[in-house]
């Protein structure tokens, strides 16, 4: 994509200009979106995230919860696969075996060992625990909305040693593996963002079209309703909400209750642009055409309006996202969210809050890597995606 | 003059509007909670070991007037705390909120807005700098400075913050006053040692709006730059800072302004969770021990409500300041 390359001699530069003037809106953001390097990174590493949550199972050697903890091995280090040491080279990189120990010189506190004489080779495609990728099992208050689907189990990993599996990023306080943790709640933390975004989208889409495309004084008093619950600080709001939450709940009625909390209150924002919008677009010809023509207010708002401004919601999607998937976290952190069973990245960093870990046990605070780079990545991606969508970004002003 | 009045009459009647709206959502928010007063209190004292019975509950609820119809309960509270700052007595504390709130609401006032201050004195000049400068390096890496303000969450760096200390230096600085000023009552001395604590939450609460405002000022400031009006100015031959400050500054104030009520929202919504951290007597310290502990949903409407009424009063002020600030705005107000 030569686009906006300086120009070049005579006939090249006619073509370019050519296929400029002919191209639709969707290559033209496509190409600019290309020359941002920052947001083409991003991009590249938000897919590769993406695409670990989603096959979060395979990829890990242990399952995530209380089943899949290790006791031999309870707050030990990362075990970094090797190619080589003292007793020789391999080709196939190992991990060595294990053992834990306590006594009066450690204070009590167990103690792990690397036996280095024995190796644990690593085995790509291993037997491991079973899972699903479709496994549907919502305990959702009235027995109606009961679900329990389980298809497509598999029992191949991706990786494992002949001895069942190893901790790349160490293991916590119960020996459950970070590594297949951390993958597990960047699927949750998509979940929890991917379901507030879609329900705070159906509100800003339904309440922002009506008062745009109404206007008048339908306009001012949803208006003045976006405005109040703008004011209202979201956190302590849901801290509020959250609180309530009975004890008893299961883990995913409490993810929904999370989710929609976060939609329920996300929307105002999103809700303000689409109004401005359509207010703006709904005194142009082509609407006017389309009254005349006797098509109904739902038909143009849905055939003609949103058209117009796709990629201007798309973008403010991406844009919210990152805020969602960042309130559930310190939800979750302070104990108000998604609690431990479940793998979010709020529940992982709660483990850190402690000198404790900081003093021995530092791989804890691996998650919390990945949840800054996930939440960089969103917003890079959310801003390349913004600055291309925006036909004057490249007219210099 | 007289239009001007007008002006800020109609804006105080907007923002007692909006106030009304809120304390609806909130009323109706603690309304929807499973349990009411009565039976959370009850409960409480059958905790106690005092066997209760649904009469005491009925009993009870008619105390509190709890069995009236929703829009007189919410008339009544709503009229007390509007005409009598009253919020009446907390469901399971039985304490009047007033007086357990009052200074923690006014400590946590003062260092959300001193967060708000200082996030503007860094971000003014530095996102004019960032949105004038040729420096390449310079610019990139006050960029990424401010992305990562919005990656790195609060919470998190006061736990690093808080971390490092504890471990080099044997204090977790957590609190706000030393233990020989905790119960004492307001003097210079007291004042000094919250100054000396009170720093750091003002820091961790000031990074991330900081980068919110360095983003805000720069985008604005790129606006402005490029309009012939700089260019005139320039070729006056005014140049350098007193060319920026003098220009394309001034004109990038006004939304800047605009946007302190939404800053000081965020700052609110950091609050509570660096709190926690902190282990600060503040409102939101206490509106999480009020909330998970004991479900007090008198409380947690009462101080929500505050925060979200020094929200509007913020929203009000700037609106006015606008107007004595800004011609444009003026000119439209008359017009």
């Amino acid at each position: 994509m030569g686009l906006f390359t300086k120009a070049k001699p005579t006939e090249t530069t006619q073509k370019l200009k050519e296929s400029y003037f002919t191209a639709s809106q969707g290559q033209l953001i496509r190409a600019r979106f290309k020359s941002n390097r920052t947001a083409m990174v991003a991009g590249w590493a938000l897919t590769i995230m993406i695409l670990t949550g989603l096959f979060a199972p395979f990829l890990s050697p242990y399952a995530p919860s209380m089943a899949g903890r290790d006791k031999q091995y309870v707050n030990g280090p990362p075990q970094i696969p090797k190619f080589w040491d003292e007793n020789g080279f391999s080709l196939r990189p190992f991990v060595y075996a294990t053992k834990r120990h306590r006594s009066m010189k450690t204070n009590f506190r167990w103690m792990i060992e690397e036996v280095r004489e024995k190796r644990y080779y690593v085995q790509f495609f291993v037997e491991g625990w079973q899972y699903s990728f479709i496994d549907l099992n919502w305990d959702l208050p009235g027995e109606l909305f009961d679900v329990d689907i389980e298809t497509l189990t598999f029992k191949t990993h991706l990786f494992g040693t002949d001895r069942g599996g190893l901790h790349l990023f160490g293991t916590d306080n119960s020996g459950k593996d970070i590594y297949s943790r951390t993958l597990h709640a960047i699927y949750t933390s998509l979940a929890v963002g991917s379901l507030g975004v879609f329900i705070a989208f159906v509100l800003a889409l339904v309440i922002g079209g009506v008062a745009g495309y109404f206007g008048g004084w339908i306009d001012s008093v949803l208006q003045m309703i976006t405005d109040a619950v703008r004011t209202i600080p979201p956190i302590p709001l849901f801290m509020a909400l959250a609180a309530f939450m009975p004890d008893e709940w299961s883990a995913e009625t409490r993810f929904f209750f999370i989710a929609s909390i976060l939609g329920l209150i996300g929307w105002p924002t999103l809700a303000r642009r689409i109004r401005t919008h359509l207010l703006s677009e709904r005194s142009q010809e082509y609407v006017l055409a389309a009254q005349l023509c006797g098509a109904s207010s739902g038909h143009i708002i849905r055939k003609h309006l949103l058209p117009s401004f796709t990629s201007y919601i798309i973008v403010d999607l991406m844009i919210t996202f990152p805020y969602m998937v960042r309130s559930e976290t310190a939800l979750s952190f302070i104990g108000l969210g998604l609690v431990d069973p479940v793998n979010s990245l709020g529940a992982l960093m709660q483990n850190v809050s402690k000198a404790d870990v900081l003093l021995n046990y530092q791989w804890y605070f691996i998650p919390v890597i990945f949840f800054i780079a996930f939440v960089l990545a969103f917003v890079f991606v959310g801003d390349g995606l913004r600055d291309a969508s925006d036909p004057y970004s490249n007219v210099k002003k | 003059m007289l239009k001007f009045l007008q002006f800020t009459m109609v804006r105080a009647f907007m923002s007692m509007f909006t106030l009304l709206s809120v304390s609806l959502i909130v009323f109706s928010l603690m309304e929807l909670v499973p349990g009411n007063c009565a039976e959370r209190y009850i409960a409480f004292k059958n905790t106690q070991g005092q066997l209760i019975t649904i009469e005491d509950i009925q009993a009870e609820e008619r105390r509190l007037g709890l069995d009236k119809p929703f829009v007189i309960r919410w008339g009544t509270w709503v009229g007390k705390v509007f005409f009598k700052g009253e919020f009446g007595d907390s469901c399971i504390l039985r304490l009047n909120i007033n007086q357990l709130l009052s200074d923690k609401f006014w400590i946590s006032l003062g260092i959300a807005l001193s967060a708000l201050i200082v996030s503007y004195i860094i971000a003014i000049p530095v996102g004019i700098y960032s949105a004038s400068t040729k420096n390449k390096f310079a610019n990139n890496a006050l960029r990424f400075i401010s992305y990562l303000g919005l990656a790195l969450p609060n919470f998190l760096l006061a736990l690093i913050i808080m971390l490092t200390s504890t471990v080099l230096f044997g204090d977790s600085l957590t609190g706000l006053f030393s233990k020989e000023f905790r119960d004492a009552s307001w003097s210079f001395a007291k004042f000094m040692d919250f100054m000396s604590r009170a720093w750091l939450p003002i820091f961790i609460l000031g990074w991330s709006a900081t980068a919110f405002a360095m983003q805000t000022v720069r985008a604005l400031m790129l606006d402005e730059i490029g309009k012939l009006y700089v260019t005139a100015a320039s070729a006056r031959g005014i140049s350098g800072r007193s060319l920026l400050w003098r220009y394309p500054a001034r004109h990038s104030l006004g939304p800047v302004i605009n946007s302190l009520g939404f800053d000081l929202n965020r700052i609110f919504n950091d609050l509570p969770v660096v709190a926690l951290i902190l282990t600060l007597t503040e409102a939101g310290a206490l509106l999480i021990e009020a909330l998970a502990r004991s479900n007090d949903q008198q409380l947690a409407g009462a101080i929500i409500f505050l925060l979200t009424a020094s929200i509007v009063l913020v929203n009000f002020v700037t609106d006015i300041l606008l107007a004595l600030m800004d011609p444009r705005v003026r000119q439209g107000l008359v017009g």
